[in-house]
């Protein structure tokens, strides 16, 4: 897990790459990788490399980046990590491939020799990869299946420039700060930015899945290798008992979390009162690892209250035998970081602040590295959007279909705005007829209609031209998997957690030095769950999740309601920006309007 | 080996014509003849003002055709028989019926900005055919950021392929030169540009205004003004309001075939633009050895190079660098020239349509 960077003057009129600006970009990622620091020009310094490292794979000063193999061809700097990396070393020893180190960066570069692009479709794991090839004259550039990684570009036409990061794009000084309507539009639907735009005209994201080549004629379009539908619509279905399933799933978690555990320093887990994290604890003991600490966050103010998840997550701690962290947060410490939070924040999200003190928490523990159950709830069907996006479908898709009803529903908001109807009510005509609309309905913050009353209409109708939020949605899902629960998991999988979840993950670990490792969003994890998923019955994705265990979940974790967003960061964020107690969804968008106005 | 390519070139003018576009398409052509991937390029114009002269190898150019009509009717016809692998819009004007062509035959297309006419929003009509090229050649970074900002495309189909100089434009005999000119002893500051009815743009009004302060810190400055058009009796005015019309020497519309030696007798070339779409002039100035010095707007700083070829500055800070640029001793013509070819000459330049070319197959 490292910060990642470079320039390339790939145009024959462009001036050099500066150096200032390479380390600039560098060095605002110190938080990402404050173990080591490298730099790397090409012999012609039309190209440079910069990289931060946080060490967690072979911890010597040898596995350091850029790195370049043995002939002097191949360069790469890399942010992630490969679990599949002793097999694919054996592989390529027996290939005849010398390894200097036991780091995954050298089994990247040895396997693009190798293979070429075609090697990311070896690659289990986090990735965002740049690699220089010296005689092909190319940068190549790849990003995880899932976007667990960031990877931000930026081609002014001379130049190409890329990160781990937006702000230390901008930190360079090259980049316009001029904003992406598509980025902000997208923001405002959804609380988060959707890849590829991000808030800024020239910084795009390389989306999830893909592959893109530099050279001499510029930036090339960027090419998929993987697409979660794709996977959900292929997925043979398999028949066999609930308990054949429950033994598919379990194995298959267990077999992703052993994978994740490949480290050369200890590795953590983040532990709520959950099935996700309880079960990822139980794995991690069943895949034999010894010393496990899990870090709780502990709010004051719920002490002794049913929200207190502490209590609970002491109980599995303690089944697990693991050493229990639990760090207590208050008010005056959210206060506190709250500007070090928006500072970290690399693109506005609504979200992230829970990560942000756990990952403090973990960071003070003095862990690099821990597991999250982030995943488990778009792998196996845990959210209510499994049930209300296919049920609003069915039941609107006719009425939606008759033309006027749409304009009738938005018509009742303005008269009756003063009763307090939901925009969203007001939207079901419109939008609940089709899976990418409903969707939208589910999970967005603003709906369409209402983002003339936020943004300037040139802003907001060139934003939503380029965003084309429903037919963005509909892409995601396509193709479209045959069962309702494998397109709201292709859905929820693309943009809720793409967008939202992994990118909170991203910076608000990274911001503590910390790698998030997360075992429910998994390639051969999902491989294995996706023929299971048009047997599930209600709530038998999760259960089977916490049955994996050798030890499963007791009946006080697995029968305890879903309480959803359970602390008391809410409403201090609500007293940040307002005087007046607000209602969740309320809260939501008074929130996403206060870090847009904040510099 | 893949069968060479043959392309149909829709432009307003190129061999024959008159003006920038018509240069750039000559020079975009002349470079394609050069191109091993490309077999025959058979170009339509629109106007053809001058003798069409020999062409290069591969490039075959038809009589103009002014109507719209005739001209589209032509170009469908010249599509079905020669059945282009590339159909190339050279102007946004050609744009709608590129795009019918290449949808009909099945070819790819490629667009060419020239600059400005990106610089405003676009109507639909105009810019959906290059929302849907494969490939659209901007001269500048400025320009494709232009494009860019208003394409609703995810990805990208933009790339920079600048402006190339002529190989007229070269070191040569400055003495003689400025005695052509006239000059003596005093520094001469000179702009080549179209004197244009928008009134100001090109930025002659910022040295006029200047003028004064730089004839009083410096032994003697004349103002040199190659070019016509109807901004001319404004621009003579201004001279006189600010007591330098004596000072002031409107050239007029200067040939060809004399501008290499008016760049080489100029102290300093000054273009303080905020219009340009890339300013080829710079090139031509810093190609005959002058330096050259701008403002950091548009596709000036791509002629520039951001200030390591010539002075790239924002307004305000204009007058204080001309100022400077002036009473700097003039650097070695030949590492300057050099630099330029280094970046925009011919070879690069056929380098850049090979790359582009290569990018889209």
């Amino acid at each position: 897990m490292c910060g990642i960077n470079g320039i390339f003057a790939y145009n024959h009129s462009a001036s050099v790459p500066s150096e200032a600006e390479l380390i600039a970009t560098r060095d605002h990622m110190f938080r990402r990788g404050p173990d080591g620091v490298g730099v790397w020009w090409s012999e012609d310094r039309r190209i440079g490399f910069g990289h931060r490292r946080l060490s967690i794979q072979d911890l010597s000063e040898r596995a350091n980046q850029p790195m370049s193999d043995g002939t002097g061809r191949y360069t790469i700097v890399f942010n992630g990590e490969i679990y599949n990396y002793p097999e694919l070393r054996r592989d390529l020893e027996s290939k005849g491939y010398v390894f200097l180190t036991t780091s995954d960066t050298e089994a990247i570069l040895h396997l693009y020799a190798l293979e070429g692009e075609a090697m990311v479709h070896r690659l289990r794991g986090m990735f965002a990869i740049a690699i220089w090839d010296r005689e092909a004259r190319r940068l190549f550039f790849a990003r995880d299946p899932y976007g667990i990684k960031p990877l931000y570009i930026a081609n002014d036409g001379w130049t190409v420039r890329f990160a781990s990061q937006v702000k230390a794009l901008l930190a360079g000084g090259q980049i316009s700060r001029e904003p992406e309507p598509a980025g902000v539009v997208g923001f405002y639907l959804w609380g988060s930015v959707p890849e590829p735009f991000t808030c800024y005209r020239d910084i795009r994201q390389l989306p999830a899945g893909h592959t893109q080549i530099v050279d001499a004629a510029g930036v090339h379009p960027s090419k998929a290798f993987y697409s979660i539908a794709r996977v959900l619509a292929g997925a043979p279905r398999i028949h066999g008992s609930p308990t054949q399933m429950e033994a598919r799933i379990k194995e298959a978690a267990l077999e992703s979390v052993r994978a994740h555990l490949l480290s050369d320093v200890e590795v953590g887990v983040f532990l709520s009162a959950g099935i996700d994290s309880g079960a990822l604890l139980g794995l991690m003991r069943d895949a034999g690892q010894e010393k496990i600490r899990a870090i709780t966050l502990g709010f004051k103010e719920f002490e002794g209250t049913p929200e207190d998840e502490t209590p609970l997550a002491r109980e599995i701690a303690k089944l697990y035998q693991a050493e229990h962290v639990v760090r207590s947060v208050d008010r005056a410490e959210f206060k506190h970081d709250l500007p070090l939070i928006l500072e970290a924040m690399d693109q506005p999200s609504i979200d992230g602040v829970n990560t942000w003190f756990v990952s403090k928490a973990a960071n003070e523990a003095g862990l690099k590295v821990a597991l999250s159950g982030l995943g488990g709830d778009e792998l196996l069907a845990g959210y209510p959007s499994f049930q209300d996006v296919p049920q609003w479908v069915k039941y609107l898709s006719v009425p939606a279909a008759i033309p006027g009803m749409g304009a009738l529903g938005r018509a009742a908001l303005g008269l009756f705005k003063q009763t307090g109807i939901s925009p969203k009510l007001a939207g079901m005509l419109t939008y609940g007829g089709t899976y990418p609309g409903a969707y939208l309905l589910r999970r967005g913050l603003f709906l369409p209609f209402e983002l003339k009353t936020i943004l300037d209409p040139e802003l907001l109708s060139l934003g939503l031209g380029r965003l084309k939020p429903l037919a963005r949605v509909a892409a995601s899902m396509q193709p479209a998997p045959r069962a309702a629960i494998g397109r709201v998991c292709a859905l929820e999988s693309t943009n809720y957690m793409r967008n939202q979840l992994l990118r909170d993950s991203d910076w608000a670990g990274m911001a503590h030095s910390l790698e998030i490792r997360t075992p429910l969003v998994d390639c051969i994890l999902l491989a294995q769950v996706a023929p299971t998923l048009r047997s599930f019955k209600q709530n038998f994705g999760k259960q089977a999740l916490a049955k994996a265990a050798r030890t499963p979940l007791p009946a006080m974790i697995t029968k305890r309601p879903k309480t959803g967003f359970c602390t008391p960061i809410a409403s201090w964020k609500t007293e940040s920006i307002s005087d007046k107690p607000l209602s969740a969804a309320s809260f939501s968008r008074a929130w996403a309007e206060s870090i847009m106005e904040m510099p | 080996m893949p069968r060479p390519l043959k392309i149909l070139f829709l432009a307003t003018d190129a061999f024959g014509g008159y003006g920038g576009i018509a240069q750039y398409n000559r020079d975009i052509l002349t470079a394609m003849s050069h191109a091993k991937s490309i077999g025959e390029v058979e170009v339509l114009v629109r106007l053809s003002p001058d003798h069409i002269g020999s062409l290069p190898a591969k490039i075959k150019q038809y009589p103009a055709v002014l109507g719209r009509l005739g001209y589209a009717l032509r170009a469908i016809a010249r599509a079905l028989v020669l059945r282009p692998d590339i159909v190339f819009n050279g102007h946004l004007y050609h744009g709608s019926l590129a795009y019918l062509i290449a949808k009909l035959i099945g070819a790819k297309m490629i667009s060419q900005l020239h600059g400005t006419e990106v610089w405003e929003q676009l109507a639909p009509a105009r810019l959906t055919p290059l929302e849907r090229s494969d490939l659209v050649l901007c001269v500048s970074r400025h320009t494709k950021a232009c494009y860019d900002r208003q394409s609703l495309r995810d990805q990208a189909n933009s790339i920079v392929v600048p402006n190339t100089v002529g190989p007229e434009f070269q070191l040569g005999d400055r003495q003689t030169a400025r005695k052509k000119f006239n000059l003596e002893g005093e520094k001469a500051i000179l702009t080549v540009a179209r004197l244009d009815s928008r009134g100001g743009y090109k930025g002659h009004d910022r040295i006029i205004r200047n003028l004064r302060a730089l004839t009083q810190s410096n032994d003697a400055v004349s103002y040199l003004i190659a070019g016509d058009g109807p901004d001319r009796p404004r621009l003579e005015q201004l001279s006189r309001d600010c007591g330098v019309a004596d000072k002031v020497r409107f050239l007029g519309k200067v040939p060809i075939e004399d501008l290499p030696d008016l760049y080489r007798a100029a102290d300093l070339f000054a273009l303080p633009s905020t219009g340009e779409g890339f300013g080829i002039v710079f090139l031509e100035a810093m190609s005959c050895g002058t330096p050259a010095i701008g403002l950091n707007v548009g596709g000036s700083c791509d002629a520039l190079a951001d200030g390591a070829l010539g002075v790239c500055v924002n307004e305000t800070d204009f007058p204080a660098a001309l100022q400077a640029a002036l009473r700097k001793p003039r650097p070695a013509p030949e590492a300057l020239s050099d630099a330029v070819t280094e970046r925009f000459g011919r070879k690069v330049f056929n380098l850049h349509i090979e790359t582009a070319l290569a990018h889209l197959i």
